[in-house]
């Protein structure tokens, strides 16, 4: 039934453990599951790949009773089964950590798991709930802190709950929708381990990626998405990188992609209205957004010697500290001096002061001490829109939260950064719903959106779609500076590289850019400078000719270069 | 792999307000309809009691014109917890500035010696915006500074309003004249009346005046920048705050155009219908306005509709207390009407779509969503 390029599984294989057959399932607008077939046998790990807006995310809501299916079925042991809602699902054994976590951040992680699970005991008091946790904890060999408040434990470990969650209540089939996103590379090796052994005991895991060396080292088995249909199924042994991606993207012209992809996309309000290609972004091939000379001058100069003339900085950060509300220091001391042109990337373990570093340069926060100056001017008073307009765009690490307003129409977020400019607003307060609306679809276009009705709110966007909105709109307002914490989480390849490329672009015409970023690969193909942070300092900056990942990795964990002792504090 | 046509319920992102107009009345009929069953159930006669409301509400221009006039607080408290509910802040808060605002306008309207109507119409309107904008601004304070929530505030406000309304009209402000204990003297500045050609002669220029505030709220939301900041700061704060908006600025601002709106609400009544100020100068118009705001989904003009609804709900009420059914009967009824207007509103997003999952690889069939409203 499935068409797959590498040939269909041998009659030897054992019977599904998990087969979805036609799975249907519509959205206003939209097909996001057009009668896919999925199997899923016991003892694999098995990636889902696709890329964004595929309806990855849709088909596994229906697997958990998250959705009803407007048509198809679900067999478990070639049994149907009606999944009503997720407490069918895990009574099924089927059970997902979402991309968006849900746990109670106010309650111990030990709460958390006992939260409405039936074999809560019922008198127990928080040290019974400990020790049971600890006990799964051990089990599953996922390392938690049974007594720890889950708003005070890394973004790792609260995964490991949810996941410690889902297999308490005795899944044996565990889904993780971009379970590494938000993980550093030793959460995700730790993370690996653990599936491995439940993988071992014969259960089996589905995996959303974009990551396609992750899913060659873990996944089994990989089952391909496009447009809402399976496309490719294949054993992950003897497929690569470049295979994947080429599934993913399909056999189309490069140039074409983004329209040309064939979403069964039925917009009732204005049908396929968009006569014109929009500009193709160079999306199939990440070797093209490989990192472009250096624009002349720019990145060699800086830091270089007296004797060559210095361009002018476009942003100095002097001795900026910030400190929250209650006294806690966030940054520390932090100076740095980013060149026109420049791609200056910043590594570190999240959470070491990448949000409040973002939010200093981009107006959201005031340095408590210290001073910011934006093409030599200070910054002092500025906020968020005198940022903006002086041409400092910012893509924030949480898209949902921060970057849009999620119940919005995608075209009021897509005019968030200009909508009190023409052709939005004229004479400064006459807004122009026709111009607006004009302006709102050019970036929807340019932004390759799968889905081009500006009246869809933002929520119903998938996660890659929403994170490219947010892409396109910062990019556009970057006349001097971006910061783009995080950007390619949830991106799919071409996403990636067309990212990449703007971000290029931008430079090239003498934009500063910041990255920051935890993968250090992404760091080293394409800053010029990398600087990490480490509990709100900076630890080290080096150009990425002299950094590798032993060095950064020193510097990560707070070790000075030349000493291997810890940076003095 | 499955290719038969089938069927889907879907959720439609936005409707548009013909659609929406139309799913209220339906929703309110079919109301009607179930209540008529209940009634025949318990032995009265439904139709000839419908058509006592209908006479008393629509069969005489008099019907008609108390239904406008008791629309037309109603809709001004409505705009204004809609012009909040804009910025996702609930007004709870309407009936007090009503009452301060009308407090404002009979201030000037018993004391301030100015010779035209007009002027003095003016003036009454200006204090009562004012009235009802300082009522406003502690709650306001306190939710920016504190963090506090504006829905304790803005709803305890209101006892101490109808007690300052009390104290003025019992006291100090009251009529000597009169054998009435609890009201002002007549305020000799009133709206005129509708031209009498217009064949509504009982109603007064403060209906129109209503009529315009809706226009001019719905026009600011619509054409002004400053309408789409006030949409962004009620969906997400922290993105408003992120793409460079003032938010506590314009929260403030919503917030004191609300109290300014119930303020003239207040005004309108008085110089209106009321030409006196006292304690029953409101029937609940502030509560009532709550409730038109939000089936009026918080659209300006949408809150003229509703308020007309509520105020035949109201209407019905009265009527058939007179024909000897217990006033919980007619709660029950507005409730009942309620409920299903509030169903309706959600049903009119949803459409029934006929899928057609593709026979055959890349781009042939697609879906094709089809049918009418599940309305
Ligand atoms: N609740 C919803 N309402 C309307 N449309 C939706 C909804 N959920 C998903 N969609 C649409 O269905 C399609 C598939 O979305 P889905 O989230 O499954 O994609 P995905 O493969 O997970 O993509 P990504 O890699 O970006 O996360 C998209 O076009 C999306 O806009
Ligand atoms: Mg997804």
């Amino acid at each position: 039934m499935v068409i797959g390029p590498v040939g269909a599984p041998g009659t030897l294989a054992p019977r599904p453990l998990v087969a979805m057959r036609g799975i249907t399932k519509s959205f206003y607008g939209t097909l996001a599951n057009d009668g896919v077939d999925f199997d899923l046998r016991a003892g694999e790990i098995h990636a889902l790949l696709g890329e964004n807006g595929a309806g990855k995310s849709t088909l596994m809501n229906v697997l958990t009773g998250l959705y009803q299916p407007d048509a198809g079925e679900i067999l478990i042991e070639n049994h149907p089964r009606r999944l009503d809602n997720p407490a069918a699902a895990i009574e099924a054994g089927i059970g997902m950590v979402h991309q968006h976590f849900k746990l109670v951040q106010n309650f111990t992680v030990a709460e958390n798991i006992h939260l409405g699970w039936e074999e809560t005991p019922r008198r127990a008091g928080a040290a019974a709930l400990e020790a049971r946790t600890q006990a799964l904890s051990e089990r599953f060999g996922l390392p938690v802190t049974p007594g720890a408040r889950v708003a005070d434990i890394p973004v790792g470990e609260q995964q490991r709950v949810e996941i410690l969650r889902v297999l308490a209540r005795g899944a044996r089939v565990l889904v993780l929708d971009e379970p590494t996103a938000v993980l550093t590379p030793s959460e995700v090796a730790a993370l690996f381990t653990a599936l491995r052994g439940f993988r071992a005991d014969g259960n089996a895991v589905i995996l959303i990626s974009h990551k396609l060396g992750e899913v060659l080292e873990i996944a089994d088995h990989v089952t391909v998405m496009r447009g809402g249909r399976s496309v490719a199924q294949c054993p992950a042994a003897g497929a690569s990188r470049a295979s994947l991606a080429r599934l993913i993207i399909g056999d189309l012209p490069p140039s074409g992609r983004a329209v040309a992809a064939p979403l069964p996309d039925v917009e009732p309000v204005e049908p396929r209205a968009d006569p014109d290609p929009l500009p193709a972004r160079d999306v199939a091939d990440p070797a093209a957004s490989r990192r472009p000379s250096a624009p002349p001058g720019i990145a060699a100069t800086a830091g270089a010697g007296p004797s060559v003339p210095h361009p002018a900085p476009t942003m100095v950060l002097r001795e900026v500290s910030v400190r929250d509300a209650r006294g806690v220091t966030l940054l520390d001391r932090v100076s740095i001096e980013i060149m026109p042109g420049e791609l200056l990337g910043i590594a570190g373990v999240a959470g070491n002061g990448q949000r409040p570093l973002a939010e200093v340069m981009t107006g959201l926060l005031a340095p408590s001490e210290g001073e910011l100056l934006l093409d030599g001017a200070s910054m002092r008073g500025i906020g968020p829109r005198g940022f903006a307009s002086r041409g400092v765009g910012h893509m924030p690490e949480d898209r949902l939260r921060t970057g849009l307003a999620a119940t919005l129409p995608q075209g009021e977020n897509a005019l968030l950064r200009e909508y009190h400019l023409p052709p939005s607003t004229r004479f400064g307060w006459l807004f122009d719903p026709a111009g607006a609306r004009r302006l709102a679809r050019g970036i929807i276009n340019a932004a390759a959106v799968n889905r081009r009705d500006p009246s869809i709110p933002a929520r119903n966007l998938s996660g890659g779609n929403q994170q490219r909105l947010v892409a396109e709109r910062e990019t556009r307002i970057s006349h001097r500076l971006l910061v783009a914490a995080y950007p390619t989480r949830g991106l799919d390849v071409g996403a990636v590289a067309a990212l990449h490329a703007a971000m290029h672009r931008l430079r090239a015409r003498g934009v500063a850019v910041v990255l920051i970023s935890e993968e250090i690969e992404e760091l080293l193909d394409h800053a010029d400078r990398i600087a990490v942070l480490c509990a709100g300092r900076i630890s080290g900056i080096l150009p990425v000719a002299e950094a590798d990942p032993e060095k950064l990795g020193l510097l990560m964990s707070g070790q000075s270069l030349a000493s291997g002792a810890p940076v003095s504090a | 792999m499955s290719t038969r046509t089938t069927w889907a319920v879907q959720r439609v992102p936005e409707v548009s307000g013909g659609v929406r107009l139309l799913a209220t009345a339906l929703s309110a009929i079919l109301a009607l309809i179930v209540a008529g069953i209940v009634l025949r159930l318990c032995g009265l006669p439904p139709l000839a009691l419908g058509a006592r409301v209908l006479h008393a509400s629509f069969g005489t221009r008099f019907g008609i014109e108390d239904l406008l006039l008791l629309a037309s607080p109603l809709a001004a408290c409505g705009l204004s917890v809609a012009v909040m509910l804009r910025v996702g802040l609930w007004n709870i808060g309407a009936e007090g500035q009503f009452f301060v605002g009308a407090t404002g306008a009979a201030a000037v309207g018993l004391f301030l010696p100015v010779g035209g109507t007009g002027t003095t119409l003016a003036l009454m309107a200006l204090a009562a915006a004012a009235g009802g904008a300082l009522w406003i601004a502690l709650p306001a304070a306190a939710r920016l500074v504190l963090g506090t929530s504006e829905i304790i505030t803005t709803l305890l406000l209101n006892f101490v309003a109808r007690l300052l309304v009390d104290f003025l009209a019992t006291g100090s402000w009251r009529d000597a004249r009169s054998s009435v204990t609890a009201q002002t003297p007549r305020i000799h500045a009133a709206f005129a009346k509708l031209p009498r050609d217009w064949h509504l002669g009982g109603l007064h220029w403060g209906i129109a005046l209503v009529i315009a505030l809706a226009a001019v709220v719905a026009l600011l939301f619509r054409y002004t920048s400053w309408g789409f900041e006030l949409r962004v700061c009620g969906a997400n704060r922290e993105a408003a705050r992120y793409a460079g908006m003032p938010v506590g600025r314009r929260l403030a601002e919503a917030m004191l155009l609300g109290g300014a709106l119930a303020g003239l609400g207040g005004m309108i009544e008085l110089a209106g219908t009321v030409h006196r100020l006292q304690g029953g100068l409101s029937n609940s118009y502030g509560y009532v306005g709550i409730i038109v705001a939000v089936l009026a989904a918080a659209a300006p003009v949408g809150v003229l509709f509703s308020a007309l609804l509520m105020a035949v709900v109201l209407n019905a009420g009265t009527v058939l207390q007179t024909q000897g059914l217990p006033a919980s009967a007619a709660v029950a009824l507005v409730g009942l009407i309620l409920l299903f207007v509030a169903m309706g509103e959600r049903l009119s997003h949803y459409r029934i779509a006929v899928i057609r999952p593709r026979a055959t690889p890349a781009g042939t069939g697609s879906a094709a969503a089809a049918s009418g409203a599940a309305e």
